[in-house]
């Protein structure tokens, strides 16, 4: 029987492979996080994002 | 008293178009205890109808409410009495029964806890929720009435009902705690213990904080992704409030480790317990927080090993149901004995035991 994937799964799996730019998104927020305003971080989430989108696409 | 009579009036057409302006009146708070909407009980009633509706992977999340109405269960233990009528205030899954048809994990050739019981009224307002395990074979071993409320906050038994009244996990989603609390008091016969434990405090404090840096950086603002709990200080209040005495209140930390934020939000889904918040932002969290918050979530809480904690901060709360041979303290100014005196006349000092 196949099982049906919920979209949360299929995103949460593409995440997963994109830990290093996660990290490193992460790690530019949680330097200063008493001041967090918008696109604080925007390279870094950028990178993270092409990452995962690369990667949801492969799957 | 509340008397008040309604006549047929009906203003002539001249009278009905006065203009707003001049039929100005008071802003009236209406009489009794204001209202306080915080969460939407409609909402969280769907939100539980649905996560039962998947029986297996509402049985996969039991882990954390078996484990507190477990240790809820060992409280009611400490009590040397017999209950013979007891309320489960919203049940959930029965996990209350479910755990008084084991031994206690201190004791475990006592017997089961239910021993100590005679019968449990199972008390929630979500049907599937609440016959989700009506097959199971725990439900032989202890006699259980299932009864769905119609609402959550309104309790429809008679006063002096019952000899003790539990709670296990699902006060935290109550709009109007003092009312509450106050109906149970009123349904316990005298001298009864309200045995209750709730999330509260800074309970999911990881997730939280991720998701608002998350979207301060990715939207610029805040929006409302966990529910505001109470306190452990507000609960002595709440109960004092409520008539109860003797009161007992204890925090109780249990951190839950998980592979990744995605999973510790599908079994909150899977608990019935997302948000319901009222005034919340409708639709799913968008992907770019989500993406934002796992990784914010990994650095600033997660785990040498890669996992990432998920606290939930229990408080229980125990109180007494006033009763006529209850031990009460002495009236103010009915001392007649000096502390000083007697301190003095047994250690011949100033109370510092010399060794």
């Amino acid at each position: 029987m196949p099982t049906k994937t919920r979209p949360i799964e299929k995103f949460a799996s593409a995440v997963a492979k994109c830990s290093a730019e996660g990290s490193v998104y992460g790690k530019c927020i949680v330097a200063d996080y008493n001041n967090v305003h918008k696109d604080k971080c925007l390279a870094e989430f950028l990178r993270l994002k092409e990452c995962y989108l690369a990667a949801y696409k492969k799957r | 008293m509340n008397s008040f009579r309604i006549r047929a009036f009906i203003p002539s057409p001249s009278l009905r178009i006065i203009p707003l302006r001049t039929s100005r009146g008071y802003a009236v708070q209406a009489p009794g205890a204001p209202t306080l909407e915080i969460f939407n009980r409609q909402t969280k009633w769907l939100q539980k109808e649905r996560a039962a509706s998947d029986v297996e992977g509402s049985r996969n999340v039991d882990y954390l409410r078996n484990e507190v109405a477990s240790r809820l269960c060992e409280r009611l233990l400490d009590i040397n009495r017999h209950f013979p009528e007891v309320l489960d205030l919203g049940a959930n899954a029965c996990n209350i029964a479910r755990m008084l048809t084991l031994p206690s994990p201190e004791s475990p050739d006592a017997g089961p806890r239910a021993n100590r019981i005679s019968n449990l009224t199972a008390a929630e307002s979500s049907r599937s929720l609440l016959y989700r395990d009506e097959d199971l074979e725990f439900n032989n071993e202890i006699s259980i009435i299932r009864d769905v409320l119609t609402t959550s906050e309104t309790l429809p038994y008679d006063p002096n009902t019952f000899d003790a009244v539990l709670s296990s996990l699902s006060m935290h989603w109550t709009n109007d705690l003092p009312s509450v609390l106050a109906q149970v008091n009123n349904i316990l016969k005298p001298d009864s213990p309200f045995l209750g434990v709730m999330i509260g405090g800074d309970s999911l404090f990881e997730l939280r904080t991720s998701l608002q840096l998350a979207e301060q950086d990715r939207r610029g603002g805040v929006s409302t992704h966990t529910s505001p709990l109470a306190d452990v200080r507000d609960i002595g209040g709440l109960l004092q409030k409520a008539g109860f005495n003797l009161l007992t209140v204890d925090v109780d930390d249990i951190v839950v480790d998980f592979p990744d934020s995605f999973a510790l939000m599908r079994d909150l889904q899977a608990m019935g317990e997302s948000n319901a918040v009222l005034g919340r932002e409708m639709g799913a969290i968008q992907r770019d927080v989500l993406l934002a918050a796992e990784g914010i979530y990994r650095e600033l809480h997660g785990n040498e090993d890669g996992s990432i904690p998920a606290t939930f901060r229990l408080i229980y709360m125990i109180g007494w149901k006033d009763g006529p041979n209850q031990a009460k303290p002495l009236p103010r100014g009915s001392g007649m004995v000096s502390i000083k005196d007697v301190l003095e006349s047994q250690e011949g000092g100033s109370g510092d035991q010399k060794k």
